[in-house]
């Protein structure tokens, strides 16, 4: 659009993560304005789920959770040959969550991004009712291909918006003598804000 | 002593003859005459069918006894009055034979036998493929070949199978996985594909026919020190191994460091990026020994480069917007492949040129091939669209490769009944 920015008309199905089933169709526009800040999205969906189902389990989830005796840990999830625990299925559950707050705040008309993979996840006991956990997750991007680490905090109570915090490092691309043409240097402010949604 | 046991256990539990569910062995040490005497009277005691692994032999002796479940408190009873002290040694027979079995599966794999005990649904190591390679050759030596194009920058043996009936310098398909390291299901493809191509020259169906008049070359390990560092180091290492003077940083992308577009946009010249296209076109002896290769075979008629994930299937130009001379028949091409692959489990692929499908790359494997001249150059990404990315479950290995073969044919057979 001459003056304004890039605008896009999007059609898109949705699915449940674990499971695969349809979840509903959605229409959405995306207004990319010509000077660099967040998108105007505006977009509206389906639902095939019904509600209390999505409640029940989400309290399936909360209770597998709390059930545990001990906080709960985890490294490589996946693991390298993409299997994930059955125990550690509701945490990594929680990060695809979490994960997806922070690529909807670091993506851009030009970069876009994939969760690779849960490195490391720790859960801090409360003393109310609310889930937390620190997890360090690995952010696929492309077109780069550069790979991410963030630190994610998430805080979760069935019935409750999931609250995120999270710190990505900046990217260490060493500069040598050699390579003037392209930037990627870790100059700039460190990219970690809160974030709920 | 309990090996014999362990092993008749295992056979009985096989051939599901016997379970032993709740079975306990407990060890005794007898510390005087009635202690040992005690024990010594269990021995009698048929109607408990008692197992002796160690049987009483003497003072300060283990005595070690399977109890089967029914037993077990009696067992306990007859002991705790008698104030003889046992330990449980195994709470559970079943489950460490459970464990057992798991084990003996696990140790298989690492050592197949031959091609058909390979388990092909799992991720091997490079020693495992290398292994599996030289088996392939042995077990069919009128048909496959194995050739060292050259040598990684590690000094790793960069190996090519050869699937040939004969002739000479045949017009030639080329396969390769695992440029990019990380891509765990290309290699494990590429692996499936080699066994693959021999079953159907024996059985004189798929690709029987094509093997008549065409070779066929598979690079499995296309970046083998990439690959080891996923092993040992990190799983999500996509470069080679390389490092040039004047950086702390390793690698070069593989399929940015060919001699189409090399430099322009859509590589990085930052060494320390995923995307670096290398000091100079061909730097990469993993790059440059395709190269050298192709050009002396100079009768390759169609080249298929092998990626993961996003789940497309790609033609030139990746470097440009320029369409390439052949894009609509490529494109047809693509079509075919792609409806083949669908049919087979449904998988969805979206196809097209590199720089309208995913995005701008230069210096790209397929556009150098093609413009060598080599008409039906493709690229493939793989399973999945980003739910596990790189780290696609082993139980995928299967499917993926399945499918994929049937799009490849569907290359093939083109390049065969197109001939130019």
């Amino acid at each position: 659009i001459p003056e304004s920015g890039h605008k896009y008309y999007l059609q898109f199905s949705t699915e449940d993560y674990r499971t695969g089933e349809d979840a509903g169709n959605c229409l959405a526009t995306v207004l990319y304005p010509k000077k660099k800040s967040p998108p105007v999205v505006s977009i509206k969906c389906s639902h095939t789920k019904d509600q209390k189902k999505i409640q029940e389990e989400d309290n399936a989830l909360y209770q597998r959770i709390r059930h545990q005796s001990k906080p709960i840990t985890g490294n490589n999830i996946p693991d390298s040959h993409g299997n994930i625990e059955p125990a550690l299925e509701p945490v990594w559950a929680l990060a695809v969550a979490g994960s997806s707050s922070i690529m909807w705040e670091k993506s851009t008309e030009t970069l876009a991004y994939f969760l690779a993979q849960v490195k490391s996840v720790r859960q801090w006991m409360r003393k109310d009712d609310f889930t937390e956990f620190d997890y360090t997750v690995l952010l696929h991007e492309i077109p780069t291909q550069e790979i991410i680490s963030c630190h994610l905090r998430l805080t979760w109570l069935p019935g409750h918006p999931l609250k995120v915090k999270h710190f990505c490092a900046p990217q260490s691309h060493a500069m040598d003598e050699g390579s003037g043409a392209e930037a990627g240097s870790a100059a700039g402010p460190p990219a970690g804000k809160g974030a709920t949604f | 002593m309990r090996l014999p046991v362990l092993l008749a256990a295992l056979v009985a539990v096989a051939t599901c003859t016997e379970t032993f569910v709740g079975h306990q062995v407990l060890r005794v040490v007898p510390q005087s005459h009635e202690e040992l005497q005690k024990v010594q009277e269990l021995q009698d005691l048929e109607h408990l069918q008692l197992d002796f692994w160690l049987a009483p032999r003497g003072l300060g002796l283990p005595v070690d006894i399977r109890v089967p479940f029914p037993s077990v408190q009696a067992v306990k009873a007859h002991l705790e009055a008698s104030g003889v002290s046992y330990s449980i040694m195994i709470e559970d027979v079943q489950a460490l034979l459970d464990e057992e079995q798991v084990e003996m599966l696990r140790s298989s794999r690492q050592l197949p036998l031959d091609t058909d005990t390979f388990n092909y649904e799992a991720y091997h190591t490079i020693d495992e493929i290398y292994n599996f390679m030289d088996m392939l050759v042995a077990e069919n030596p009128n048909l496959v070949s194995k050739l060292e194009i050259g040598r990684s920058t590690e000094n790793r043996p960069l190996y090519v199978l050869k699937f040939s009936t004969g002739g000479t310098n045949r017009p030639a398909i080329w396969i390769d996985t695992g440029i990019h390291s990380r891509e765990w299901v290309t290699q494990a493809s590429g692996v499936w594909f080699a066994k693959k191509i021999v079953q159907d020259h024996a059985n004189n169906e798929g690709v029987a026919s094509i093997l008549k008049t065409m070779d066929i070359f598979l690079e499995i390990v296309t970046n083998p020190d990439g690959f080891a560092f996923t092993h040992t180091t990190n799983r999500l290492w996509r470069k080679t191994r390389s490092k040039h003077s004047g950086s702390i940083c390793v690698g070069v992308d593989p399929n940015r460091n060919w001699d189409a577009g090399f430099g322009e946009a859509g590589a990085s010249g930052n060494p320390c990026t995923e995307t670096y296209q290398g000091p100079y076109p061909n730097s990469e002896p993993e790059v440059k020994s395709i190269v050298d290769f192709v050009k002396s075979h100079g009768n390759i008629k169609a080249f298929v480069s092998i990626h993961s994930y996003s789940q497309l299937l790609l033609y030139p130009y990746g470097y440009t917007t320029t369409p390439a001379p052949d894009q609509q028949e490529l494109h047809e091409v693509s079509a075919k492949a792609v409806a083949a692959l669908s049919s087979l489990y449904g998988t969805q692929y979206k196809y097209g040129s590199i720089i309208t499908t995913i995005y701008r790359a230069s210096g790209t494997t397929v556009d150098w091939t093609y413009n060598q001249g080599i008409k039906y150059s493709f690229t493939f990404e793989l399973r999945d669209t980003g739910r596990y990315g790189f780290l696609l479950p082993a139980k995928q290995i299967l499917p993926t490769a399945e499918e994929t073969w049937l799009a490849l044919k569907v290359i093939m057979e083109h390049a065969r009944d197109n001939a130019y």
